[in-house]
């Protein structure tokens, strides 16, 4: 047993988690002057909510390195015991390896998709009529509000850092990640996290229900449900912060020989332009909430307009994260279509030099816009024609991508296999969405149907016509690399058309809805809207009826799918010229880049050759020289 | 162990693409990101001290800032940075003794800091400046309250340095146990020169 | 491995010939984009899916919609006829599988062209739309009638407003009546937490913040009786913070107000005088607290019908049908703890629980002393 308690693992993490709660307390009890009746269990959830995941993480083992190595003990000998996977239960361990974590992500995160999910289902049977169904209105506004938070900074954001913490060091010919243990640890704040989210359903007075934008002063006086979507933020925050750390030092410094900026695949680009916006951006959302907590806990002034506060100032530091939030959600989805529409075209991604720039104008004017989200917040009213001017220019680098996209297929040879179409529906839906961004981005329009049903509409056409579609399209494309299996192909479709019809059922009415008036974030709606909101929750579960084919794909295609070759795409980047799944060090030798990563029709064309060093590098220059010269004509 | 170590079989060493040192690369971004953080607090005392309303600063009630005290910290938290220079210095020439006194002295000034520190907000607490008392005092308090605690962090590191400084660790050519702290310790020295500028003399 | 694929694709570049002589129909295509684009923007204006348009504004502002259909619309066709047209002609047929694409790496003219176009188009856009602003938050030229000044005030879950700048004293109301064609300028503000000031038949909206005073203006422009909509997430009660807004004709306008004024009057002396009120007096100041508040409390017409005192709120009971029988105690502590004792069909937390801190005794007892005489009875 005390041996149990002394190796990391989860015998010491649950430990350790009980100390932290002891701790919590008698920290508590220490400041409250040894007083045990004046230590409230709010301020004691308060304190063990920060306190218990840095135990529990150390408890598993995620520090034990760092312990050594700064105290100046001998640290254990590289014995690459926490790396790779050979059973499941290697996957519930603190893991070394980028590829485990990239499945511990991805699993965990679509996990907390169907937790969000369900919270949509749920919301809608409530608005399938007017009037009450089964939830009260306090309820209802804690559903979406976790709903929301919990697709956003649990889902969407954690399972593009997955599928990227997989393919990326693989693409760009790496052994692993910079910072191995640092990644491990991004990981397993995420369960964290998503714990901490979940508590709040039992926390009295219900789960926060300020929306997942928790505007001040309204969050400051919520029940106290409403630190769970405070403390909650904080980790998730630190998690993606870590990785996109841990992404930019790995893109900078460990690319393989050979591999040049412009050589580098577009999926690392948008992750490199994505992890830009979470390093600048992303501590702004935590001290928006660290502000709240000092607010709620301690009793500061930052949100109490009467003791000289500002409340508006919580949405601009709020909306200086989630703005460049929202492009954080979306540029690794341009990299993943960038991917699979050039495999399946058969083609070069048409302009790819003024893709990479495009990602890098779409994250500088990601930092100029975020009052756009305030036009009717009650701000000088001066800020929002630059606003408005910045939002809209934004348009011309995406509109680049798009059309390049196109020009991609065009001629080319296309496979309309289940990731093709995903990316093709991305395609379609996401200009929608775009569409109606710009159309909110107009002051007087947004002054109208800001708050209503309109702006829901453009949520779930970007974000799940355009970053779930990506996100389907990808797990799809790699599901053979990342598990050595096929996925069922005739099932995938099916998931695809029935996403895309009942998608479109689901949220194009919602444009209508806004434009005749129906307000957001309402549990109840006036007799007018009552058609339209039947037909939408009908279609809502239908759309919730589709994912449970995906996960029957997934599931069974993992167990039970026919073995995949290296290469079943017939692609020219690194990640598919290894075994499917990739051997546990990903490469005997590092590979040497000679070339393009997308050089379709091109004969004769390598990306990367896979000799051994000394050999490769004097012959690399040649093919490098014929490549690029036929690539000119 | 020994054995282990030499018939594993690791992953082939990657490629360095780029002239920096990951880690170094590292913690600059991180304090990119720390710089991030304070710039949100900033915000917060830049909307609170002069886009608000009605807006207004110290002196609050009668009560002003104690700039004459600051400013003498801030003189001893700089003189913190040059100790911990030579120190590095030292290590570099191999001389261990100019580092365990360099260590030695970063260590102790940035506790002194520390202490005046709190004893500010003592004397504050008393005069009913408090995070409670207004808005004023509430980014007040935040702002060199993050950065103190930015200090406390950064003062943990410089312990464990120094304790490894008299034990003998380091070498000219391995000190990255000392490069690496000492970074964030200078960044915790030049983020405090702007915090006094902006919160004590503007 | 690279080697490989090579080897592969060698054989495949040879078949391709054959499919390089497939004609483009550009010109089918752009006929398709036209027509898609021609019905793309008729059903946009075709169908008019927004309530009446009740103000001056609100046909600026519906105007801008039908701007933004106009300049998006084809290029939502553009890229679905693009999209499909691709997945027509060059899917892989059977036979060619392991056959490329042309390496086509780019081309600039094509790339200025989709740069260029779209920006101007924004900006465009962009001029438009500052001016429509500008249009619809300007003062009313002179020669106009007389502004009117409505101070708007949210509370969770009720507005009570203040019409301000009459000829007379100020006039307070739990609903909201405005003369037509007469340029009105609402002033608004919160006790609490954010709310945001919405009537949609009006278009403009803006939130309520703690601390600060926000504005906007409209020139009502029919006559009707719509919703004033909370727009901005404000608690438990932010669905139903519902209250009726009519627009009259300027005359009755004028009457309403003067009913109005003559009717507080006799409240605000009776108050004034303060000590010992009679009853009638008692009455007439519980009715003015009910219709109209105190600018603390929110008036309790804002959520509850009463025809005695004119009101005809229904966030809350009907209280002319529940008080049936109710005695004095009862209905002081529906007041001042509502959560005690939550109503059937009712939701806790909504009706305001700080009466108790926001009335005085007097008024308290005024209240309950006018709801005993005129509903319990
Ligand atoms: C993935 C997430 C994502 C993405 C990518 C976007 C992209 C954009 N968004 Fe969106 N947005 C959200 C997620 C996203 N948004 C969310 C979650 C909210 C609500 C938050 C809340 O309140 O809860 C929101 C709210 C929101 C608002 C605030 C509305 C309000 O609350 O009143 C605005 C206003 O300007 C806006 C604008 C835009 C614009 C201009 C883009 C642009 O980037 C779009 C650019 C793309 C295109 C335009 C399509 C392709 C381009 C072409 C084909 C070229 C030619 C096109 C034209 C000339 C039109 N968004
Ligand atoms: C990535 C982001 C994402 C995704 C994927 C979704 C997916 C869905 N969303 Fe959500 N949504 C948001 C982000 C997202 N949403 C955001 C940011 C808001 C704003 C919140 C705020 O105002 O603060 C919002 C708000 C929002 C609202 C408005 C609430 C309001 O303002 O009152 C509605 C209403 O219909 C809605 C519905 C749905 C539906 C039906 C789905 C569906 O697509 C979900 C489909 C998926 C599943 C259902 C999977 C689970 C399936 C099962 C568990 C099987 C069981 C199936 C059955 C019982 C049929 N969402
Ligand atoms: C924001 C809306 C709102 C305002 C303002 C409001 N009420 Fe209510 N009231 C309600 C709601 C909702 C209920 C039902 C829930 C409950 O019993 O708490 C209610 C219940 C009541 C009841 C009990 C009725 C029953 O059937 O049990 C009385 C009496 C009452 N209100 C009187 C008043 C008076 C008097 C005022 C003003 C001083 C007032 N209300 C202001 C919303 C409001
Ligand atoms: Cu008031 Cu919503
Ligand atoms: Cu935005």
């Amino acid at each position: 047993m005390i041996s149990h308690l002394r190796a990391p693992g989860w015998y010491r993490a649950t430990f350790w988690t009980l100390v932290s709660l002891g701790l919590s307390w008698a920290i508590l009890w220490a400041a409250n002057g040894f007083d045990a009746d004046a230590v409230t269990g709010i301020g004691f959830a308060q304190v063990a909510l920060l306190a218990f995941p840095l135990f529990f993480l150390g408890g598993l083992g995620a520090f034990d390195y760092w312990f050594y190595w700064a105290s100046g003990r001998p640290t254990r000998p590289e014995d690459h015991s926490g790396h790779g996977a050979t059973s499941w239960q290697d996957y519930f361990r603190i893991n070394t390896d980028h590829k485990v974590i990239g499945i511990q992500y991805v699993v965990t995160s679509f996990f907390f998709m169907f937790v969000g999910g369900l919270m949509a289902m749920l919301m809608r049977a409530e608005l399938a009529a007017p009037g009450r169904q089964f939830v009260d209105p306090g309820a209802f506004n804690g559903l979406f509000s976790v709903h929301a938070s919990v697709l956003i900074f649990l889902f969407i954001i954690p399972v593009f850092a997955g599928l990227a913490n997989y393919v990326l060091p693989l693409m760009i010919g790496a052994p692993d990640m910079a910072f191995p243990r640092l990644n491990a640890v991004s990981f397993w704040l995420l369960p964290c996290a998503g714990v901490i989210m979940m508590l709040s359903f039992f926390a009295p007075g219900g789960s926060f229900a300020s929306g997942w934008t928790a505007y001040a002063p309204l969050s400051v006086t919520a029940p106290p449900g409403q630190i769970c979507f405070t403390i909650g933020v904080q980790f998730a925050g630190a998690s993606s912060i870590a990785t996109a750390l841990n992404f930019l030092v790995t893109i900078i410094t460990m690319r393989a020989p050979g591999m040049s900026f412009f050589r580098m695949p577009l999926l690392v680009w948008a992750n490199f332009s994505t992890s830009l916006l979470v390093v600048i951006a992303t501590p702004f959302v935590a001290a928006s909430q660290l502000f709240v907590l000092l607010d709620r806990a301690l009793g500061f002034n930052f949100f109490n307009a009467a003791a000289g506060g500002d409340v508006l100032m919580y949405q601009h530091v709020f909306w200086f994260y989630s703005h460049p939030a929202v492009y954080i959600m979306m540029l690794p989805g341009f990299g993943i279509i960038s991917e699979i529409l050039a495999v399946k075209s058969r083609k070069p991604v048409f302009g790819y030099r003024m893709m990479a720039f495009s990602l890098l104008a779409i994250v500088v004017l990601g930092f100029a816009v975020w009052a756009h989200h305030m036009f009717v917040s009650g701000m000088q009213s001066w800020i929002r024609v630059p606003m408005m001017v910045t939002t809209a220019v934004i348009a011309v680098p995406t509109g680049i991508k798009i059309f390049s996209w196109l020009a991609t297929m065009w001629r080319g040879v296309l496979k309309l296999d289940t990731p093709m179409l995903f990316a093709l529906g991305f395609l379609t839906m996401f200009v929608l969405g775009g569409i109606s961004g710009v159309m909110l981005a107009m002051i007087p329009f947004d002054i109208y149907v800001s708050d209503t049903y309109f702006i829901v509409a453009h949520i779930h056409y970007v974000l799940f016509g355009g970053s779930l579609f990506t996100i389907f399209a990808g797990v799809y494309y790699w599901f053979p690399k990342m598990t050595g299996r096929m996925y069922n192909e005739k099932l995938g479709k099916l998931h695809f058309w029935m996403t895309f019809v009942f998608f479109n059922i689901t949220f194009a009415p919602m444009h209508l809805l806004g434009l005749q008036g129906m307000p957001r974030r309402v549990a109840d709606y006036s007799e007018q809207f009552a058609t339209w909101n039947m037909i939408i929750s009908v279609a809502s579960f239908a759309l919730g009826l589709s994912s449970l084919i995906f996960l029957y794909n997934m599931v069974a295609s993992w167990r039970g799918g026919k073995r995949a070759p290296a290469n079943p795409w017939n692609a020219l980047t690194l990640e598919w010229q290894v075994s499917s799944p990739p051997p546990i060090f990903n490469f005997d030798h590092i590979p040497t880049v000679v070339g393009g990563p997308y050089e379709y029709g091109v004969p004769g064309a390598v990306h990367g050759v896979f000799e051994s060093p000394a050999t490769a590098s004097a012959e690399a220059r040649q093919p490098a020289g014929a490549v690029s010269s036929t690539a000119k004509e | 162990m020994e054995a282990a170590s030499v018939h594993h079989h690791g992953p082939p060493a990657a490629n360095r693409s780029s002239r920096v040192h990951p880690a170094l690369l590292g913690m600059l971004l991180f304090i990119i990101s720390e710089v991030m953080v304070f710039g949100a607090f900033f915000t917060a005392y830049f909307f609170i001290r002069v886009v608000v309303e009605n807006a207004h600063w110290f002196p609050i009630d009668g009560v002003d800032l104690p700039v004459g005290v600051a400013s003498v910290n801030t003189a001893i938290l700089l003189s913190s940075s040059l100790t911990l220079h030579w120190a590095q210095t030292s290590i570099k020439n191999g001389n261990h003794t100019g580092l365990k006194v360099g260590m030695l002295l970063t260590f102790l000034l940035g506790a002194t800091f520390l202490f005046v520190q709190v004893n500010e907000y003592i004397v504050l607490t008393g005069e009913g400046i408090t995070p409670q008392s207004s808005a004023q005092g509430s980014v007040f308090f935040a702002l060199t309250g993050l950065h103190g605690a930015h200090v406390a962090v950064g003062l943990t590191l410089l312990a464990i340095v120094t304790l490894r400084s008299f034990r003998g660790h380091y070498t000219p050519e391995e000190h990255d146990g000392v490069e690496v702290p000492g970074i964030y310790w200078h960044f915790v020295d030049i983020m405090w020169v702007v915090v006094f500028t902006t919160v004590y003399i503007l | 491995m690279g080697e490989e694929t090579v080897s592969e694709q060698a054989p495949a570049r040879e078949q391709a010939d054959p499919r390089r002589d497939r004609p483009v129909h550009v010109w089918t295509l752009v006929a398709i984009g036209l027509v898609a684009t021609a019905i793309g923007i008729a059903l946009g204006f075709a169908i008019d899916w927004f309530p009446v348009r009740g103000s001056t504004q609100a046909d600026d502002i519906d105007t801008v919609y039908h701007v933004l259909v106009v300049a998006s619309v084809p290029f939502f066709v553009l890229v679905t006829v693009i999209t499909l047209y691709c997945v027509w002609q060059f899917r892989e047929r059977p036979g060619e599988e392991g056959l490329d694409g042309p390496s086509i790496h780019g081309n600039t003219g094509l790339e200025i062209v989709w740069t260029t176009i779209p920006a101007i188009l924004l900006i465009g856009l962009c001029t438009y739309a500052y001016v429509t602003l500008t249009n619809v938050e300007e003062a009313p030229a002179a020669g106009a009638p007389k502004e009117l000044r409505v101070d708007v005030t949210g509370q969770q879950f009720a507005w009570t407003f203040a019409y301000r700048g009459l000829d007379g004293k100020p006039v307070k109301s739990a609903e909201l009546v405005l003369p037509k064609d007469r340029s009105v300028k609402f002033q608004i503000r919160t006790l609490d937490v954010l709310h945001d000031f919405w009537v949609p038949e009006f278009r403009m909206k803006i939130d309520a913040v703690p601390g600060i005073t926000t504005s906007y203006r409209i020139t009502p422009s029919k006559l009707g009786s719509w919703s004033v909509v909370c727009a901005e997430l404000c608690g438990v009660g932010h669905a139903l913070m519902r209250q009726k807004v009519t627009v009259v004709t300027p005359e009755r306008f004028d009457a309403w107000i003067r009913r109005k004024q003559a009717g507080g009057m006799a409240a605000t002396g009776a108050a004034g005088g303060g000590g010992a009120a009679d009853a009638t007096d008692q009455a007439a100041i519980g009715k003015t607290l009910f219709a109209e508040g105190n600018g603390e409390a929110t008036a309790c017409g804002a959520c509850h019908t009463l025809s005695d005192a004119g009101t005809s709120g229904a966030t809350g009971p009907n209280l002319d049908e529940v008080l049936k029988g109710w005695t004095p105690a009862q209905i002081a502590e529906a007041i001042e703890n509502p959560n005690k004792d939550v109503a059937k069909g009712y939701t806790e937390g909504i009706m305001p629980a700080n009466y108790g801190d926001t009335l005085t005794k007097q008024e308290l007892a005024a209240l309950v002393a006018y709801l005993e005489k005129t509903a319990a009875k």
